[in-house]
């Protein structure tokens, strides 16, 4: 039970001088209860992918299947897989348009065709989850603050009941107290089981929090794996725009100097090694 | 949502090519003449001419024919429309009947004119906007309206009003694609059903989009207005506009297409 993407390959505006390959050949998989990183400079095909994740946009080449179903165009399943993974776009909050919070969160789950009281069961659930409180319920989304706009459309695609969420950039322009909130959420979301797919540039958000990371450059699948195991390459390859942790070149620096020490972008756990080290 | 996609409309293509090096202002006022000339016709000999005319001028842009015809794409409907409601309610020589429904030939040639008038109007339009860039094009009609200027005309405001609307056609089709996207991730159906239904199942794009554009135009003001913009008295430019021979020549041939397609024309029909 997985998100499986094989060779997908998209190009778009085919057969014009506009035509561009924003995905070439990318594999990756991405299972319930894991959270999977996906990395990349601006451009190198990172919201492209997680379009093709919601069926969004259709492969050009190649294929991607939710928990066994290959998803194609015009059929049912694309419903089926559109609910299975919930997409959180950047900027979610410009999505809005209801009256009401409640209304606005309560929208995906009439799309759906969920009885009434499972959609008050899942609009509350949700934002109790985002840390909604039921005295918002019946405020207009428009008089919220920024941070709260953000959680009340996170809220919007959790009460779907999606197994996986894919969110491109859920961090940008929030505050580091919205930042620590929502990724405690998506923590939270983890531990019960949910499938976490991270679109982002950050690489130390990605290195710190993912189980796996996928390295996107030009459309490609560069790298893929757990942090630890890619971090040696990832200082090979001075991919470009992305910005290596100083944390991980420090480390680099002093494993080229002899010091027998690991590659994290762990403080502590650098020191402790430092401190163990013997200089050669 | 493939419209979208699909939309050149506004959407300006460097390429290096004759047609894009010439100066905006011919370009702007041979199209105002090709647009005059293609009103004046009204012949399959005019048509095809003024066909052959822009055919020209595509192998020289060294565009491609499939996006030329793609800027069209958005009024096809309103080209089929129009020359529908020609075909059916133009008095005249009946040529088909079923029920209160009449084709005359009338009809047909007036559905046919119309339709490849309206067509070759916006293939022109587009034509310029694919082959000169915004800025160049809001250049070249300052300078062709600085003249009424002493008479209080805002020449350069309308100018830079019609750069910021063009440059933000694919910025809006973009927000209104990101958004359409957002709510069907939500579920939101927006293909199924009726007009009313359709229109009604638009509200959650519509809505966010309305507070997008004013919060981006609102935001634009206060940028141009922070990079000390006060209007065109006393700005200056980074390219001034240079007329070379290539622009007079254009120009003038164009201008001896026209009156010559258009007499030829007149002589055959006559």
């Amino acid at each position: 039970m997985s998100i499986a993407v094989r060779d997908l390959v998209h190009v778009y505006h085919p057969g014009t001088p506009l035509e561009t390959k924003a995905l070439d050949g990318v594999t990756f998989e991405a299972a319930k209860g894991i959270w999977v990183a996906v990395v990349g400079h601006t451009g190198s095909g990172k919201s492209t992918l997680a379009q093709h994740l919601n069926g969004l946009l259709l492969p050009s080449g190649g294929s991607v299947s939710i928990d066994g179903v290959t998803i194609r165009s015009g059929e049912d399943s694309l419903r089926v897989v559109r609910q299975k993974v919930g997409l959180v776009f950047q900027y979610p909050e410009q999505q809005l348009f209801e009256e009401t919070v409640f209304q606005e969160v309560a929208f995906g789950p009439k799309n759906w065709g969920f009885p009434p009281d499972e959609i008050k069961y899942e609009v509350e659930k949700s934002l109790s989850q985002v840390g909604i409180g039921p005295e918002f319920f019946g405020v207009n989304p428009f008089r919220l603050s920024g941070g709260q706009k953000r959680r009340v459309a996170i809220a919007s695609v959790l009460s779907s009941r999606p197994d996986y969420l894919v969110l491109d950039e859920p961090t940008a322009g929030l505050d580091s107290a919205g930042k620590r909130q929502l990724l405690a959420l998506l923590l939270d979301l983890k531990a019960l089981g949910k499938g976490i797919v991270h679109v982002t540039h950050d690489m130390d958000l990605a290195l710190g929090l993912a189980d796996i990371v996928l390295v996107l450059d030009e459309g490609k699948s560069l790298l893929w794996g757990p942090p630890e195991l890619i971090l040696g390459e990832l200082l090979e390859h001075d991919i470009r725009g992305l910005v290596i942790p100083p944390m991980v070149r420090f480390a680099g620096k002093l494993r080229d100097l002899g010091f027998e020490v690991p590659l994290t972008w762990d403080p502590v756990r650098l020191a402790d090694a430092i401190c163990r080290s013997r200089r050669p | 949502m493939k419209f979208l996609n699909n939309m050149t409309l506004g959407q300006y293509v460097p390429v290096d090519s004759s047609i894009h090096s010439l100066d905006p202002r011919c370009k702007i006022i041979a199209t105002i003449v090709c647009l005059t000339g293609v009103f004046l016709v009204s012949g399959p000999y005019g048509f095809l001419s003024w066909g052959l005319f822009f055919a020209l001028m595509v192998m020289l842009s060294r565009l491609s024919g499939g996006l030329i015809l793609s800027t069209s794409r958005p009024v096809w409907i309103l080209i089929a429309f129009t020359s529908i409601i020609h075909l059916f309610f133009t008095q005249g020589t009946p040529v088909f009947s079923w029920g209160i429904l009449k084709i005359t030939h009338e009809g047909l040639e007036m559905a046919a004119r119309m339709g490849l008038r309206l067509l070759m109007l916006v293939l022109f339009a587009g034509f310029l906007t694919l082959t000169t860039s915004p800025t160049e094009l809001a250049d070249g009609l300052e300078s062709l309206f600085s003249p009424l200027k002493r008479f209080g005309f805002p020449a350069h405001e309308l100018a830079m009003m019609m750069t910021i609307a063009l440059r933000f056609i694919p910025t809006l089709l973009n927000e209104t694609e990101r958004i359409m996207k957002a709510q069907i991730a939500r579920g939101a159906d927006l293909d199924r059903g009726g007009p009313l239904r359709r229109l009604r199942a638009f509200m959650p794009v519509l809505v966010p989009l309305f507070v997008i554009v004013f919060q981006r135009a609102d935001d634009l003001a206060t940028a141009m207005e922070a990079r000390n913009y006060t209007g065109g008295e006393g700005r200056t430019r980074m390219y001034p506009l240079r007329w070379s021979i290539a622009d007079t020549a254009t120009l003038m041939l164009t201008v001896l297409f026209a009156v010559a397609v258009t007499l030829l024309e007149k002589r055959l029909m006559a």
